[in-house]
């Protein structure tokens, strides 16, 4: 009876000491280990052995294992910060270099470091984002989802600066939509879909509505429609690559 | 077609008596730890920790690979999940062996001669 009490104890014990280990080995492997753990528990009870020391070489063994499991993970983290910013830096390139040879072109300098921190930023999210899924189809749709909302916030951006028009702000709202509805499905491919769906289906029916409202059959206002049109169903292409990785299983 | 990540001879002692463990058949984490045990004879004793860091980079190498959860019929009815050896796994597995075997011909040859 003392020993089931003390098991109990120790696997609870244990249950806690894991949850020290970087989210995403816990999430995977935490499982497991918990279970191997009984097992072992379970093993030393049969064999009428005492669990405190076995308790202190595995506390020890996994506090080893949390501090190597950690010093990886940042490792890879500053490796993937170093990559994208390099990245960043040379999507940088061809606004610097076209500043140089564009006529009108003369973007101030905190100009370039707000695209950059674009640039960057987009990288980020797209590195830590895809990494959660190996379907190609999940990162895939990562990748349009952010290509599409970085042209489209773009876009707007410049909209209302030339026309200071706070109207345009409206458009973010999608944006916002995507954000929350991607912080809703905890990333995962199937509210993925539909949060992609979802903001494919708005944006078109403001592109539409603007259209409509825009009344003339050429001209900025029916070029910035189309091109939100064009958002739209790149927004829905990723929508059903994130359907293709949900229905491929894979997480 | 080799992983970027995979890892170069020689492996480590953990990731070679894994795959050693794994080369006859699937098993979960208790049952390399088990088998690890036995084909050591007991002198390499690895905890959770050590078992599934292992695990986990042996995967990302492509030397392993997670099997369906399912019930150990000679444990308790709980679902776990089965590791597997894959290909690349026992190319490295049989590329240890090579280089262990050229060691272990090396160093009898300076023994006997030493004789």
């Amino acid at each position: 009876m003392a020993t089931d009490v003390a098991d109990r104890r120790y696997r609870a014990w244990y249950a806690v000491l894991l949850r020290l280990y970087p989210r995403p080995f816990h999430e995977r492997f935490g499982e497991g280990m918990a279970q191997t753990f009984h097992d072992l528990c379970r093993e030393r009870r049969d064999a009428k052995r005492g669990l405190s020391g076995f308790a202190l070489w595995i506390l020890f063994e996994t506090l080893v294992g949390i501090i190597r499991e950690s010093t990886i993970r940042m490792t890879q983290m500053s490796r993937t910060i170093l990559r994208v910013a390099l990245v960043a830096l040379g999507l940088l390139m061809v606004p610097l270099v076209a500043s140089q040879v564009v006529d009108g072109w003369n973007w101030p300098p905190g100009a370039f470091v707000f695209v950059y921190v674009l640039f960057f930023a987009a990288g980020m999210a797209f590195a830590l984002i895809a990494r959660r899924m190996g379907a190609w189809s999940y990162k895939a749709g990562v990748g349009l989802a952010l290509a599409a909302g970085f042209v489209l916030g773009w876009g707007n951006m410049v909209h209302m600066t030339e026309k200071e028009n706070p109207a345009f702000l409206v458009y973010f709202g999608v944006l916002v939509m995507g954000g929350v509805g991607a912080w809703i499905a905890r990333l995962e491919a199937p509210g993925m879909a539909r949060a992609l769906y979802a903001m494919a289906v708005v944006l078109s029916a403001m592109a539409g509505t603007q259209l409509l409202l825009s009344g003339a059959p050429a001209g900025p206002d029916r070029n910035q429609a189309i091109g939100r049109f064009v958002c739209a169903a790149v927004f829905a292409a990723s929508g059903l690559l994130f359907r293709h990785a949900s229905l491929a299983g894979t997480k | 077609m080799a992983k970027k990540d995979a890892p170069q001879a020689p492996l480590t002692p953990a990731v070679l008596h894994i795959l050693l463990a794994l080369s006859t058949q699937e098993r979960h984490g208790y049952g390399i730890m088990k088998q690890v045990q036995a084909d050591s004879q007991g002198k390499v004793k690895m905890g959770p920790g050590t078992l599934y860091g292992s695990i986990g980079r042996m995967m990302e190498a492509g030397l392993i690979r997670e099997s369906v959860k399912r019930v150990d019929p000679e444990m308790d009815d709980e679902r776990r999940v089965y590791y597997g050896i894959t290909g690349e796994g026992r190319a490295a597995l049989a590329a240890e062996l090579r280089r262990y075997r050229g060691v272990v011909a090396v160093a009898e040859g300076r023994l006997s001669y030493g004789n």
